[in-house]
């Protein structure tokens, strides 16, 4: 752990409100735990009390100190949970992954934990696995989640994806790009510029997909400025990105219908927006 | 996106945006919460997308994504405005259909939901049940904005609250408007929240500083509205939080959410973004000078932190340990500074008081508990979701009306209301109005608005077990009473729920749960006995069963069910152990295993009820249960009773002498098992030949007589005496008894007498009771039915009535009337099919007949003819010359709920109508006989039920015991056999002197048998083996037993999709490899 991950973090929620919470819960979600290293580091940072901080931790559930699985089962026990059959949904996910709540398999694939509610209560019995939401779990469907989430399938992001095809708003000519297929469809292409570096970017075109390519690389998360590779204007709109809160360039593809891409570099932020009442002028 | 810099901006804004929102225009409404999105929304979104773009709908068609409308149960939901059709649980594969036939403005029928009880289709959203009885205000905001796009909030009126509140001069109007609306805190206590404003407005900054603090940590399980809110429409949390800065001179506003709910953070996070982007937060809000902004803090995982002093401590970064209180947070909170904290849907309700008036608002609900209150119903009810209605409404309105009763067969028996912190409402006092107030005087609290229906298949028990177990884990331990306190609690229900309890624990339970709320600090503490004092108040009972009876009657306790096949089983069979020897081929074994427990095994295996069916785990998991009731007929088809050799005790000469009065089911299984004990049994019998109801009253086509006989048969040995034709009360008396030297008497006389309409005509020629018109047949051939009959009634006499008349040889036609419906049950939708498949006609809108027998009963006795009238009751019976031509009947339609949940037939003035019958039969039900008995000294009930002792069957005459109909009214064969087992024990320890009684004990199973191989994937594919049946045509006008057995093939199968819950008892206890064990001690 040589990069200053941890004092960054510290450096940029230090003295906010939230306090030590804030920034345990940056550290958790950038390793998935909270290293012991970390912790020494984050009292350096903070001035805090290596104890101070370890009372935190281990009075909030939501921390944890040992590393955990490449997958997370979350299985909620709230009360409406609890009377559908909750309790037998839990002790089936033990008995098919050999550990107990809190554990992790042997081969790091799984965590398993026990939640007390998950808000989802009208769909109960809930199941999470790796932020996909299971309702009205049955006790002989417990197989078939871990078999699916084991082989990476039911994203539902994977599913129902069509292509799309757009215009520059400005100039209205098309941005498809034949000649640089992704995902087996035609590619938008669009003029990415950053840090005085111009160059084409090649987005994947299917609605759905978050792949695109271009030659040099940026740093990650810089914020580019893309531009319609015709008429050169900057496709910049008036919206931002509700991931990242960046702007978001905008592509025209019929009346009323826009896409909308945040110019944030691998930011998942993408918007189909479909209206009767057009927000400007086409 | 422009920054809004004075009010006259912000109105431009508004009303070019609300110019641009056409109410008219057509668009796809698509909710997709946390919920929603569990449910696949979002495969919803992008087909509705991608239907809008090919269909070239683009600019005709819009498309809204919203957070949750409430109904989560029907998600994925889409509603079509401006039509509002509502299509709920909607296939991917439909959403194309949808949007074509939203641009034509048309409706897909087909997939709309179906009416109330099978009526008419519903076409809008706001005619369903669950929504057209709700008062939705602040609910109502979530299908019309995009979570994520301000511009729709502000389009609705947004934010126009928060400029009415920045443009008064006179600073107190806002705290009095709320004040005059009556709004009480809606996280938990109901503290009045202009009262609250008031005094925080009169706190003094401390170091420049005031804070406003909006509480989402919603952390009572089953409560989730503030989810739905802040995920659905954070803007309006936004302007309420605005408001109240702007109301008590707050210059920081702070959410504190928990980290449980990440789609509410991430909109959160985005309306805080375009809110400061616009100006409606920030240095100078809306050029009025008002500096204001608002951080969100992220929770932890902690429940504590709901309570507002641990939370302050929360968003100081600290532990979340709450603190002596005063100082209030009003004086003393964040970081010293005054701290004011209002719940999620509080300040949802603010920008609707300021917008509608305080005077509009506290018109809406009751004195003292004004305005509208969401409540997540959910549980172990048919429509679940988040309703919000006016407080003062009736508990059972909103779980009968909007949560449209139980979800199945069941019967509601509690709701729950405000989480660990709250109690259990018993179904009895469902008449209560919602409201702060009355919810405390029931032993609960209104909390955040969870509402858990629980059914009988919940444990209150382990209700109790599950909050205290989340209480202990959540005390943040500062108070040794609430750390130590929970934990004992815990380990005492844990006890309870284990089947180690005693009735000291009950008392122990008690008087901790009220010291830990006498002696704790917070509202964790003080509340944490809520659940177990509020179980304790009402349901005491099933307390007592758990640690006197060893009976968890919901059969979730698992060490007092074992096995829930054997646990169901009146008459303790092991149906997993001979459900195993049967996949082991070893049928001679399993006859054996059927037999020791129940004397009557091909009886049985024909007319049993099957108990262990409906609770075996196959079937509560999601699948079919294991057909064990065809099992058991495989094996007495083919098995000689002869390889099970009772042996009868050696009593040294002390055999006793002990009469048994009826020779029923329970009179033959006490003879029998007295007999065994080494005693002289004397049956007295009525009726010319043994089996009371299984000769006289079921039809040989469902037990063939044979079959009866055979059985009775192999229950005798020298030991048994039957003397058929004795009358008692008339031959044989109790006093004439004890002088022939008798030492003990069982009474099972049945129910024999049916119960009459109490019309004139009753004793017209034509009109028989069914138990006359059934012995007539059963025992002596007489075919007593003619022409067109009429049955009325509706139960298992009633229906065997009909078969039966419609097997004898001058029928014509059979109509069955009963007055109620059917109702909810689920098995609607098959069982209509199939009586139209036969061609019976269905007059009623709501169709068949809510008959307390068996659906497959009903189902074959349509198939086989007879007809049916529901929602009628004869008022008059008509005749001619003294013989019968018809009755007149009456429409009902359903009215009130009564105690049991079921709703009352009403007759309907004016729907008189008649009915021409030849043959009337009255199967209204049964009573026993015991007018002869009373006059002998026994206590009987009004029903003419004798009076006993339920663990020992001892009637008030010393030496005398009662069991079977006699005793439950009509009832199964099965309870039948069990009262016989049990009594013989009983009367033998009488003779004894011993106690009657034994301590009672959870039955276990014991014995290891080797599970098969069983192929997963096969097992997926195996589906519930159904014997074969005699056709229709082959059946008619004859009397053949309609089923058959099962092959060897099919029963070994079936034999193989056992789940083995034994096993969990019996596995642990085998040797490992290498270890030695004398396996043969657990067949000891």
């Amino acid at each position: 752990m040589d990069d200053r991950t941890v004092e960054t973090i510290v450096a940029e929620h230090h003295g906010s409100l939230g306090g030590m919470l804030s920034i345990l819960t940056a550290i958790q979600s950038e390793y998935g735990y909270l290293p012991e290293d970390a912790l020494r580091r984050m009292a350096a940072a903070t001035g805090e009390s290596l104890t101070d901080i370890y009372a935190v931790v281990t009075f909030y559930k939501a921390f944890s100190l040992k590393p955990r699985g490449k997958h997370l089962v979350s299985v909620c026990l709230g009360t409406a949970c609890h009377v559908r059959g909750a309790p037998k949904i839990a002790e089936e996910f033990i008995g098919q992954l050999g550990i107990a709540s809190g554990e992790t398999t042997p081969d790091k694939e799984f965590t398993l934990e026990t939640v007390n509610c998950l808000g989802a209560c009208a769909l109960g019995p809930i199941v999470v696995v790796d932020g996909r939401y299971y309702s009205n779990v049955r006790k002989n469907q417990v197989a078939e989640i871990l078999k699916r989430t084991r082989e990476g399938l039911d994203q539902p992001r994977e599913n129902r994806r069509f292509p799309l095809s757009v215009r520059c708003p400005h100039c209205r000519q098309s941005l498809m790009d034949a000649a640089h297929p992704i995902d087996n469809v035609p590619s938008i292409r669009l003029t990415m510029s950053w840090d005085g570096d111009s160059q084409p970017l090649y987005l994947s075109s299917l609605h759905g997909s978050l792949r695109s390519v271009c030659e040099r690389e940026t740093p990650a998360h810089s914020i580019t400025v893309l531009a319609c590779p015709m008429c050169g204007q900057d496709l910049v709109g008036d919206s931002r990105c509700s991931e990242c809160g960046a702007d978001m360039a905008r592509m025209t593809i019929d009346k009323g219908a826009t896409l909308m891409v945040c110019t944030r570099r691998g930011c998942a932020g993408r918007r189909l927006n479909l209206e009767t009442t057009p927000a400007e002028a086409d | 996106m422009k920054t809004l810099t004075c009010f006259d901006d912000f109105k431009a804004l508004h009303d070019r945006l609300r110019a641009q929102a056409d109410p008219n225009t057509t668009t796809i409404v698509i909710p997709a919460g946390t919920c929603g999105i569990a449910s696949g929304a979002a495969e919803l979104i992008r087909e509705a997308q991608r239907a809008i773009l090919a269909n070239d709908l683009a600019g005709r068609v819009a498309l809204r994504v919203t957070g949750c409308h409430g109904f989560c149960q029907m998600e994925p939901s889409i509603l079509v405005e401006p039509r509002r059709t509502f299509y709920p649980k909607v296939n991917p594969d439909d959403v194309e259909r949808i949007v074509r036939a939203a641009a034509l403005d048309e409706v897909i029928e087909s997939l709309l939901p179906p009416g109330p009880m099978g009526g008419p289709c519903v076409a809008t959203q706001d005619q369903i049940d669950f929504f057209a009885r709700q008062a939705r205000g602040v609910l109502s905001g979530n299908e019309k904005v995009d979570p994520t796009r301000i511009e729709d909030y502000i389009a609705q009126g947004g934010y126009s609250a928060l400029v009415q509140a920045l443009s008064r001069s006179d600073a107190g109007w806002v705290i009095e408007q709320i004040k005059i609306s009556g709004l009480r805190g809606r996280g938990g206590a109901g503290f009045p929240t202009g009262k609250k404003w008031e005094l925080a407005r009169n706190a003094r900054a401390v170091g420049g500083k005031k804070f406003v603090v909006c509480n989402a940590d919603e952390g009572d399980p089953g409560a989730y509205m503030d989810r739905s809110l802040l995920e659905g429409n954070p803007h309006a949390i936004l302007e309420g939080l605005t408001i109240a800065a702007v109301a008590i001179g707050a210059t920081h506003g702070v959410i504190y959410v928990r980290s449980e709910y990440p789609l509410a953070i991430k909109h959160a996070q985005i309306a805080l973004r375009q809110a400061r982007d616009m100006g409606l937060l920030g240095e100078d809000i809306l050029g009025s000078g008002t500096r204001f902004d608002i951080d969100i803090v992220q929770g932890a995982g902690a429940f504590v932190c709901g309570e507002e002093t641990a939370l302050i401590r929360s968003i100081e970064g600290r532990m979340g340990e709450p603190r002596q209180r005063p100082p209030y947070p009003i004086a003393k909170g964040i970081f010293g500074a005054p701290t004011c904290i209002n719940n999620v849907e509080t300040l949802a309700n603010i920008p609707f008081i300021i917008r509608h008036g305080a005077d509009a608002f506290a018109g809406i609900g009751v004195e003292g508990n004004t305005g509208t209150k969401i409540f997540s119903l959910v549980g172990k009810i048919r429509n679940t979701g988040l309703v919000e209605v006016p407080l003062g409404m009736p508990l059972k309105e909103v779980v009968h009306e909007i949560g449209g009763g139980p979800a199945g067969k069941t019967r509601i028996k509690a709701v729950q209301t405000g989480g660990p912190s709250g109690g259990c409402i018993p179904a009895s006092l469902f008449d209560l109005p919602i409201s702060y107030d009355s919810l405390t005087k029931a032993g609960s609290i209104m909390g955040s608005g969870g509402m858990i229906v629980m059914d009988e298949n919940t444990c209150m028990v382990d209700v109790a077990r599950y909050f205290m177990n989340f209480l202990k884990d959540e005390s943040c331990g500062k108070c040794f009473t609430c750390r130590k306190g929970t934990q004992r609690m815990y380990e005492i229900l844990e006890d309870i729920t284990l089947g180690k309890g005693t009735p000291e624990h009950i008392d122990l339970l008690e008087e901790l749960a009220l010291v830990v709320k006498d002696t704790t600090m917070c509202g964790l503490g003080q509340s944490a006995s809520n659940p177990v004092l509020s179980t304790l108040k009402y349901f005491r009972e099933e307390y007592r069963r758990h640690v006197e009876e060893k009976r968890c009657d919901a059969y979730v306790c698992k060490n007092l069910v074992g096995a829930p096949c054997q646990a169901a089983c009146p008459v303790d069979t092991e149906p997993w152990r001979y459900v195993a020897l049967i996949e082991k081929g070893q049928y001679d074994e399993a006859y054996r295993i059927i037999r020791q427990a129940n004397p009557f095994p091909a009886v049985s295996a024909r007319v049993c009820d099957r108990k262990c069916e409906s609770r075996c785990s196959l079937g509560v998991g999601g699948g079919e249960s294991v057909a064990i009731r065809a099992l058991k007929r495989f094996i007495t088809d083919r098995v000689d009773p002869a390889v099970y050799r009772p042996e009868v005790r050696s009593t040294n000469g002390q055999a006793r002498k002990i009469a048994v009065v009826g020779a029923g089911p329970a009179g033959l299984a006490a003879a029998h098992g007295l007999s065994l004990l080494g005693h002289k049994v004397t049956v007295l019998e009525a009726e010319q030949e043994s089996g009371g109801m299984l000769a006289c009253s079921l039809p040989a086509y469902r037990l063939p007589r044979e079959i009866v006989r055979a059985e009775v048969a192999t229950l005798m040995n020298e030991n048994i005496t039957v003397r058929h034709g004795v009358v008692f009360g008339q031959e044989v008396t109790l006093e004439g008894l004890s002088a022939e030297g008798f030492d003990a008497v069982f009474l099972a006389i049945g129910a024999h007498e049916s119960w009459r309409l109490d019309l004139k005509g009753e004793d017209l020629a034509g009109v028989y009771p069914s138990m006359q018109f059934l012995k007539a047949f059963n025992l002596r051939g007489e075919e007593l039915a003619s022409g067109h009959v009429g049955i009325i009634g509706g139960g298992n006499s009633a229906v065997d009535a009909a078969r039966v008349a419609l097997r004898q040889k001058d029928v014509t036609s059979v109509t069955l009337l009963y007055r109620r419906t059917r109702g909810e049950m689920p098995a609607y939708e098959e069982e209509v099919e199939a009586a139209l498949e036969e061609g019976v006609t269905i007059e009623t809108l709501v169709s068949p007949v809510k008959i307390r027998v068996r659906q497959e009963e009903i189902e074959t006795a349509l198939r086989e003819g007879v007809e049916l009238e529901t929602l009628v009751s004869p008022i008059r019976i008509c005749s001619r010359e003294g013989r019968l031509v018809g009755i007149e009947c009456i429409r009902n339609r359903l009215g009130d709920l009564d105690a049991s949940g079921r709703r009352r037939p009403v007759p309907v003035p004016g729907t008189e109508f008649t009915l021409q019958f030849d043959t009337l039969i009255v199967a209204i039900g049964e009573r026993p006989q015991s007018a002869p008995l009373a006059a002998m000294g026994l206590a009987t009930d009004k029903s003419g039920r004798v009076k006993v002792d339920p663990k020992t069957l001892a009637t008030s005459v010393e030496g005398v015991f009662a069991g079977g109909d006699l005793v439950t009214g009509p009832n199964t064969v099965i309870d039948a056999i069990a009262a016989g087992k049990k009594v013989a024990d009983v009367i033998d320890r009488y003779l004894r002197g011993e106690p009657l009684v034994e301590p009672a004990e959870a039955k276990l199973p014991t014995v290891f048998l080797e599970p098969a191989d069983v192929d997963e994937e096969d097992l997926e594919n195996t589906t519930r083996a159904v014997p074969p049946v005699l056709p229709v045509e082959k059946r008619k006008k004859n009397f053949r037993e309609i089923e058959k057995p099962l092959s060897a093939e099919q029963a070994r199968a079936e034999a193989r999709r056992c789940l083995r819950c034994d096993l969990a008892f019996t596995q642990e206890r085998q040797p490992v490899c290498g270890q030695s064990a004398a396996v043969g001690e657990e067949y000891a």
